[in-house]
């Protein structure tokens, strides 16, 4: 079985402009292209996408080998857009564990002044430095920049780790299961081979061609929204806010985005007549002719990239699929599609790569039980859906049917123009959190959801800054145990803690207010910061925490030695 | 006492009670609409009970010059 090599073109079907200018790697041949053996791979990641990339250098900072085919020889898409261009705290502190995030800082823009507006009316405006919950991490809200940049510093970071090995100019041609294991056909430059593996990711974005191939069952919506993206150098500054028209008086009424990213590059999408022709409503011409009506006829525009795009949403019902004994897992848009707002698709991307790689990492490392994995689909599934269900949502408001639809939405824009109540009705998009887990298998039966902590910073016993996120590193792929130790101990727990440390279950690390004590490891948190991001208002006595920043348990009671060695247990893969 | 209406949001999820708002009129023709509209102002206008309360927020929804 083959596919065409469209299958990759992730919907931008043609596009004008200068274009980036992206790296190019050379070719790898594998010797199995001369021996004609078979490989066989514990983990074979297919695409180096933005969540595929991910995958492959959590596993490499995890230290587990495994291998990564991409069928071009580049990141992003040949001479194309900025793509994804928002990237939520929960990414930026994911970026931040695999070492790449002072670079995206650097690079990209902070922002967080939005502003709404319908024809020549402000509707609302929100300054995200007012909203407390961004506060606890280290990490901005969010930081903009081009898709292609973060891909190329995870390929540069990957070379740095080792342990992953990409192999760019590899393309999967047919799959196949032979001997109870997935086998792949995979062409190269200089011939084919072949390759088995127990894992396989399929990163291969929203044409995925494993659906076919293993008969994966999905549910899936298309609409008629069309929209153009424009990505633009001025020789004027606009201010670094993100400003939305839900109906621009300089596009027909209909909706624009525009958010700054690096290199002084603004994006600009605007939302065309349903079922608009891409070719023309793309065509440079009629960009120029758009861009001179939003920004004055004087200002001079240097296009970088212009393209068309549609949208549908869809979701595998299944996160994994078993291929004999191999099993694959579907990340990304592999596992789901949804429409760009509220910057819900690679962002989310990220978190599966994050929340599959330590598990995998367990699994193969011997530290847990295969039974592990199957979380994966219980909390990203979960997470999938919601997903869908918000982009969903704001889908339907931004591009609503003609008749009750569209008389709702202007009722709800007049109204929004002088009451607040309706302002929250507006729905240009609901950002991307990092989404909370209620029905996982591994979290502790007690906690009524699993969140995500943010990387909260602390003082160590000298002094000198540190963060959660560096804990994490040092717990290197275990489960995270913080033990406050301010209130005196029960024996019990400190036996277990100290059992468990031993037999390298977990990591822990003391936590005081006030000052150092006779703990070997331990931090200070003098505002009681991380009791705080692991979400109790009452006294803590200890936490557990996951490689990924999920909370896997937490117990106020100190005579709970039972609880935390279920907990792990949980995390290990045993059945409950 | 001299109720004023709530001019924040009361809703517990705005979004989707839009969304099941938008559900009931999927397949609706123009006059069933507004039917439906009619029926669920009049289901609505009796929850809030009050006269005074119920004159203001006609006054809300009349569109101003």
């Amino acid at each position: 079985m083959s596919f065409s090599p469209a299958s990759f073109n992730h919907g931008y079907e043609f596009s004008q402009g200068t274009g980036y200018s992206l790296p190019e790697y050379e070719a790898v041949i594998p010797d199995a292209v001369h021996t004609g053996q078979t490989e066989h791979h514990d983990i074979l990641i297919v695409g180096g996408g933005l969540t595929g990339l991910t995958l492959a250098c959590s596993l490499a900072q995890l230290g587990v080998s495994c291998v990564l085919l991409d069928e071009d020889n580049t990141v992003g898409v040949k001479g194309a857009s900025s793509r994804g261009i928002c990237y939520t705290q929960k990414s930026l502190e994911i970026f931040d564990k695999l070492g790449i995030y002072e670079r995206i800082r650097s690079k990209g823009i902070q922002w967080s002044v939005g502003r709404t507006y319908a024809g020549q009316d402000e509707i609302y405006h929100f300054d995200l430095k007012a909203q407390g919950h961004f506060s606890l991490s280290e990490q901005p809200a969010f930081v903009n920049i081009q898709q292609f940049y973060n891909e190329g510093f995870l390929v540069e970071r990957i070379g740095q780790l080792g342990h992953a090995q990409i192999r760019w100019n590899n393309r999967v041609t047919a799959f196949e299961v032979t001997n109870q294991l997935a086998c792949f056909s995979i062409s190269t430059p200089s011939g084919p081979y072949t390759a088995t593996a127990d894992f396989i990711i399929d990163a291969t974005g929203s044409r995925s061609p494993f659906h076919d191939w293993l008969g994966v069952q999905k549910t899936s919506k298309k609409g008629d929204d069309r929209w153009c993206i424009a990505d633009v150098r001025f020789n004027t500054h606009p201010p670094k806010e993100r400003h939305t028209w839900i109906e621009a008086p300089f596009n027909d009424n209909r909706a624009v985005w525009q958010h700054l990213m690096a290199d002084d590059v603004w994006r600009i999408d605007y939302q065309m007549a349903p079922d608009a022709d891409p070719a023309v409503v793309s065509s440079e011409a009629q960009v120029r002719e758009r861009l001179a009506r939003q920004f004055g006829q004087d200002t001079k525009v240097e296009i970088v990239w212009v393209g068309p795009y549609a949208y549908r949403s869809e979701c595998v019902d299944r996160m994994s699929a078993s291929a004999g004994q191999s099993e694959v897992f579907f990340i990304g848009d592999s596992a789901k599609v949804v429409s760009p707002f509220g910057a819900r698709g690679g962002n989310t991307g990220i978190a599966d790569a994050d929340n599959l790689a330590w598990k995998l990492a367990a699994v193969v490392q011997g530290r847990a039980q295969r039974t592990l994995l199957t979380s994966y689909h219980a909390e990203r599934h979960e997470a999938a859906v919601t997903n869908v269900l918000i982009t969903n949502r704001t889908a339907r408001f931004l591009r609503p049917k003609d008749g009750m639809e569209r008389v709702f939405r202007n009722a709800t824009i007049d109204l929004a123009k002088k009451h607040a109540f309706a302002r929250g009705l507006v729905n240009t998009g609901r950002m991307a959190v990092a989404n909370p887990y209620s029905r996982s298998p591994i979290t502790a039966p007690d906690l009524p959801q699993s969140h995500s902590v943010q990387n909260v910073a602390f003082k160590w016993t000298d002094g000198s800054a540190g963060q959660l996120n560096q804990l994490l590193q040092w717990a290197a792929g275990m489960p995270l145990l913080l033990l406050w130790i301010d209130q005196p101990l029960q024996g019990d727990i400190l036996r277990c803690v100290q059992q468990l440390t031993q037999n390298h279950s977990l990591r822990a690390v003391a936590v005081s207010q006030r000052k150092p004590s006779a703990w070997r490891e331990q931090i200070i948190d003098p505002q009681g910061l991380l009791a705080q991001a692991c979400g109790s208002n009452q006294p803590t006595c200890w936490a557990l925490i996951r490689p990924d920043s999920y909370l896997a348990a937490r117990s106020t009671e100190h005579r709970s030695a039972a609880a935390l060695r279920q907990a792990i247990a949980a995390l290990q893969g045993a059945q409950p | 006492m001299n109720t004023r209406p709530a001019l924040h949001n009361q809703l517990s999820d705005p979004d989707g009670f839009y969304e099941a708002l938008l559900d009931a009129h999927d397949g609706l023709d123009g006059q069933a609409s507004a039917e439906f509209n009619a029926r669920l102002i009049l289901i609505l206008a009796n929850q809030i009970g009050d006269q005074s309360l119920l004159l203001q927020c006609l006054e809300l929804a009349k569109k101003q010059a």
